[in-house]
Parts: C-alpha cells; structure tokens; sequence
C-alpha cells in the first residue's frame, strides 16, 4: 500500500515537472503565427507546409539564439468571419509577428487589428489591395497589380504588340489599384489601351469578350481571372481562331492544372511569374525545391511564397540583438537591411514605410506543348513618377 | 455588327440555360416540384464523369457513369420527397430542395476542388460554321438540338401517350391516381432518375464554355428558372424560348457599355419582370 503510495506520488511528480518543462519550453519559444486555407475551396495548406520547413530546420540547428521557433497556423476555410476570429486567437497566443500567412480575406479584415495590436506580418501570398496598402503588412510576391502593370510592358516591350486590351474582373476595393497599374504602363510608355473592360463577369461564357477583341483588332489581351474561367476563355478564343494573339494571364493562372487542361489548344499563352518560375530547374529554385520535398508539399508558385516569407523573417530575427519580442521584431523589421534571394529579382525589405510593396518584378513563362517554359529574365516595373 | 455577333454568341449560352430549364420543368410537371438542385444533381453527374475521363477511362464508359450517378442522386432526392413530402405543399418541396441544393454544392465543392479546373471533353469542339463574324462549334448546335428535342418531345409524350396519361395524373392528383391503380411510388422514381440523368448529360455539354468550377455548374439553376418562368412552369416551347432569349439579351448586353457590368443579374430582372407581368391581375385588374 505504502509503496503504491510512493509510486503514485512519484508518478505525480514526474508528471508535474514534466507539465513544468513543457510549459517552460513552450514559453521560451518564440512564437509565429500564419493564417491560411486548410479547409474550404481555395487551399493553401503547401504555403505553410513549406514555411514550417522552413522553421523546423532552423530548430533543428539549434534554434535562434538558444529559443526554437513555434509556427501557430490557424485555418480560416476561405471565411471572413474565421478570419478576424483566429487573428484574435493568433494576438492571445503571444506571438512576436505573422509571416507565410495565405489567406486571401486576411488583409482585408485584419488590417486594423494588426495595425492596432502591432503586429507584423510578412505575407506569402497577398492577393487583395490592402496587402499593399498596409504599414505592418509586406507581402513576398509581386501581387496582381504591379505584374499586371509589368505583363503590359512585356506585350508592348518585348513582344512589341501595339494593340493591347485588357479584360479584368474587378473585386471590391479593386477598381483603383488596377486603374493606376494600368495607368502606370500608360505612364512609362507613353501608349493606350485599345480596349479596357473591368467590367468581365465571374461566369457565363466569354465568347462576348473575345468579339470585341477581335472587332478592335487585339494583338494581345490580358485577361485576369480565376484558372476555373481562364480555361472556357481560352477554349473560346481556339474557336473563334485567335491563334495570332498573344494571352496574357495574371499569376493565378500559371499553374500546372492550366497548362495540361489548356496545353493543346495552340494558342500563343503567356503568365506572370511573381517568383523564379516555379517550373524553372533552376540553380535559384534549388534551396526551395529541396525544402518543399522534405515538407512534402506540392511545389507550387504558392509554396515558393511561403518558404520565401519563413526564410527572410527567420534573417530579421537572427539580426535582433537582446529579447525577441514583438516590439524588437517590428523594429527590426522596420531598420532591416534587404536581404537577397535569387528568386525573387529585388532584394527584400520590410522597411519603415507606411505601405510596403517589397518585390517589384516578375518574370514571364509561355505555355508550350502542356508545360511552362520560362523567358528572359526578372522584369522590373519602374518606380511610380 | 457586334451586337449580331454578340447575339449569336449568346444564342449558345441561351441553349444552356433551355436545357436546364427544360430539365427543371420536366421535373415540375411530373412530379410537382420546383427542383432548385436540379443543376447541382446535373453538376454531380458531370463531375462523376469528368474524375474517371481525366484518369483515362474512355469517354463511352465515362459518360453513362456519370448519368447513372446523376440519375441515382437525382432517385435519392426524389425518394426523400416520395416519403416525406408526397402530401406537402409545392413551397416545402421547394424549400427542401433548395437545402439540397446548399448541401450537394457543400459536398460537391469539398469532392471535386474548387481551385483548379477539370479537362472536361468537349468532342464537338470543332467549328461548325462562321455566321455574323462569330464561329459557331458544333457543342452549340448539339446544345441547341438537345434542347428542341427536351422541348418537344416531353410534350409529346405528356399528351399523346398513356404513359404521358398516367404521369400526368400522378403529377397533378397523386392520392387519386394511386386510389385508382397507377403504381405513383415506382413510376416517380422512374422520371426521377430520368430527369436526374437527362441534366447530368446537359451539364457535362454545357460545362466546357462555362468556368468549369462545380459552384458555377450548380448555379445555371437561376438563368434557368428565369427560363422556366418564362413558360410559366407550364410551356415547354416557351421555356425553350425563354432561355434562348436570356441568352442572347446576355450577349447582347455585354456590347451595350452602359448595362455591361449588370449582365451577371440580368436572369433576376426577368423572373422579376415575369414575376409582375403575370401576377399583374392580382393588383391592377381588381374590380372597383
């Protein structure tokens, strides 16, 4: 009985110092928060795969500083509401700042509450305006603005098309960031638009759009939306013998679904890489395409997002001298020096500014036979006059 | 010259939207109930089809697959209402329906991915003819054919033939018509999987010029009710008409500068133009 006794109080010992040193361990960790799509219709889940890659090689050489790094992601399933709530939730687990979130509502809705709890956050996929709009969030890819602006100058530039349209689909809080991205090729160039329609619908068939074009006489048509819509447009442009134009399409389209579903249509296709395209096999997607096997995450443009976010936020935090808080890493990341990386064609800086738009190239792929082939080099848009 | 070519183009949506609305009322007339899913029951059928053709199973295998699968839904959903709902009125069929309807997009976007587009074949992919500057494939004359056909021959057989009879009476006075012998249970599982499979195969025609995501299939059931109201849940040749008119005023819309971002409502200006016009008795003409 006595020795049951002993055994039970040693085992409650044992157990209490182990709660004691988890707790300790857990505290000590320098704790990172990310918000993407695990579950619901548009998934993300490689972005954070490949960013807690990242992490956990960091960890296993020993951590930053003696202290392992903890990546909290939470999964808002595509919905607003979910959004605001696991950035609260993210905010009440103390973490020092967000980085690879994928969440295309997180900007949108959290702004203000970053802005308010200042907390950083190195974005690796941002989509919607207010990414780019932000002081405390920086995105590592280009974003469909500034590469819409730099597409335009490969058509007029590169391909030297002289008739260029465009067709977007425009989201709320879209309209004027895609006006000036397109105004900012205007700018640089000194040409116009043929046609300019942001009034493209998300459905129905597209065969209207591609009339006009083909009445305005389009050398090149950039169109914008979703891989689900670009497919039926293309097939309709095949039918309605476009094969002479060159199609332009925003980076959400340059995946390998499009490329196998629209590969044999023989048309001239061309998409926007926000990083070294992710079909290069190429010395700069060496580090990355090795990362995101051992995560066992597909290798997509998205994933290049996330192991870029982990990597340059892991630079910041190996650079702070003293505690690791959120106040040293939002003065860190605000007085980092640019950090370079060959896949992307500027360095990246958060900096002190009060929107951020680190990357400002993209390079270009052309679909060929049912894959991407990568063209040229990074393209650079000019800054803004 | 644009708003013709416009037209035309829309004369091939407009023989989408027939087709499911021709779908839609055959199940109202049969079976007396306003089937809101009826185009996520066709989506599912078509989705069934295109995972197998996209791993390599040939097409003629691939297809009844999918219709069987649609039209096994589709008896699903039916047997629900057979059991249940035989005796409710025509607002709490619908409404069922409409909870079907949340529930197959729920599962079907979860089954099938809403991010990356499926190769869905398009055999008849090749230009039939050129007229008014548009190439017109052979998808939009197949679409347009299937469609008079769904017209034309669902009114034959509702007046012409017995069966036609005794469906009729099962539709309209289904405690009667079994009172009197006619076996309703059986015979409505039978339009069920029929209509079920017939929207499948719409569906899977339909499905390569639209955005190819299971969201977008299922929702063709707004433009199609518009087209079935049009045919006031009865006509058969003005549903068809409803249809290829919402289709080509869609068209035509996206050349007109001013109304061209509204295009994407324009199904719910029509049923709520029909909506008045033929409710139009109940304020206007009331004796003084």
């Amino acid at each position: 009985m006595r020795a049951a006794t002993k055994l039970g109080s040693l085992a409650t010992a044992a157990a209490l110092a182990s709660t004691l040193l988890t707790g300790c361990s857990s505290d000590d960790s320098i704790k990172i928060g990310a918000i993407a799509g695990l579950t619901g219709s548009f998934i993300t889940a490689e972005v954070v795969k490949t960013a807690q890659r990242v992490f956990d090689d960091v960890n296993d050489r020993g951590g930053i500083g003696g202290r392992k790094i903890e990546f909290i992601v939470k999964d808002d399933t595509g919905n607003p509401q979910r959004t605001a709530q696991v950035a609260r939730e993210l905010a009440d687990s103390d973490i020092v700042s967000m980085a690879a979130s994928a969440s295309f509502t997180d900007c949108d809705v959290n702004d203000a509450f970053y802005r308010q709890k200042k907390i950083s956050s190195v974005m690796a996929v941002g989509a919607s305006a207010k990414c780019y709009q932000s002081p405390n969030i920086a995105p590592v890819n280009v974003g469909p603005y500034t590469l819409m602006t730099a597409e335009l100058l490969f058509a007029s530039e590169t391909l030297n098309d002289t008739r260029l349209c465009n067709f977007t689909v425009v989201l709320p809080g879209s309209e004027d960031p895609v006006k000036k991205a397109l105004d900012q090729w205007s700018r640089i160039t000194g040409k116009h638009l043929v046609v300019n329609d942001l009034t493209v619908q998300q459905s129905g068939d597209p065969t209207p759009y591609l009339l006009r074009a083909k009445q305005a006489g389009c050398d090149a048509i950039m169109f914008n939306p979703t891989e689900q819509l670009v497919v039926p447009f293309l097939k309709a442009a095949r039918t309605q013998g476009m094969a002479g134009t060159d199609f332009l399409l925003l980076a959400s389209a340059y995946t390998d679904s499009v490329a196998k579903t629209v590969g044999g249509l023989g048309l001239k296709v061309y998409a926007g890489s926000e990083f070294e395209p992710f079909t290069a096999d190429s010395a700069a997607n060496k580090d990355w395409r090795d990362t995101v096997a051992r995560a066992k995450a597909p290798a997509t443009a998205f994933s290049q997002g996330g192991y870029l976010a982990a990597k340059f936020t892991v630079d910041v935090l190996r650079s702070i001298r003293g505690d690791i808080t959120r106040d040293s890493v939002n003065k860190a990341l605000r007085a980092m020096r640019p950090i370079s990386d060959p896949m992307v064609g500027n360095p990246f800086v958060f900096g002190p500014e009060q929107v951020h738009q680190p990357s400002k190239t993209c390079k270009m792929v052309q679909l060929q036979g049912g894959t991407w082939v990568p063209l040229g080099d990074f393209i650079t848009v000019p800054a803004a006059n | 010259m644009l708003q013709l070519s416009a037209a035309i183009a829309g004369l091939v949506t407009g023989g989408a939207y027939a087709l499911m609305g021709l779908s839609t009322l055959l199940t109202y007339r049969l079976v007396s109930v306003v089937n809101f899913a009826q185009a996520a029951v066709g989506a599912f059928g078509a989705f069934a089809m295109v995972v197998p053709y996209e791993d390599g199973v040939p097409l003629y295998l691939a297809v009844p697959t999918g219709m069987v699968i649609g039209a096994v839904l589709h008896c699903a959903l039916g047997a629900v209402m057979v059991r249940w709902f035989s005796e409710a009125s025509e607002g709490v069929k619908a409404a069922v329906t409409i909870a079907v309807y949340a529930g197959l997009v729920a599962v079907g976007l979860r089954l099938f991915g809403a991010q990356h587009p499926h190769r869905f074949p398009s055999p008849f992919d090749a230009p039939a003819f050129t007229t008014g500057g548009v190439v017109v494939t052979w998808t939009a004359v197949v679409t347009l054919v299937l469609a008079i056909a769904f017209a034309v021959l669902p009114a034959v057989l509702l007046n012409r033939t017995r069966t036609g009879l005794l469906l009729r009476a099962q539709s309209e006075r289904p405690t009667t018509a079994e009172l009197i012998g006619v076996r309703v249970p059986r015979l409505s599982m039978v339009v069920w999987a029929v209509a079920g499979a017939a929207s499948s195969l719409a569906v899977m025609i339909i499905a390569p010029q639209l955005a190819s995501d299971f969201g977008s299939q299922a929702g063709l059931i707004t433009p199609a009710l518009a087209a079935v109201l049009v045919g006031a849940f009865r006509s058969f040749p003005l549903t068809l008409v409803g249809g290829l008119a919402l289709g080509v005023l869609q068209g035509v819309a996206s050349t007109w500068t001013d109304v061209q971002q509204f295009r994407g409502v324009l199904p719910f200006v029509v049923i709520l133009v029909v909506l008045v016009w033929t409710r139009r008795a109940d304020r206007w003409d009331e004796p003084a």
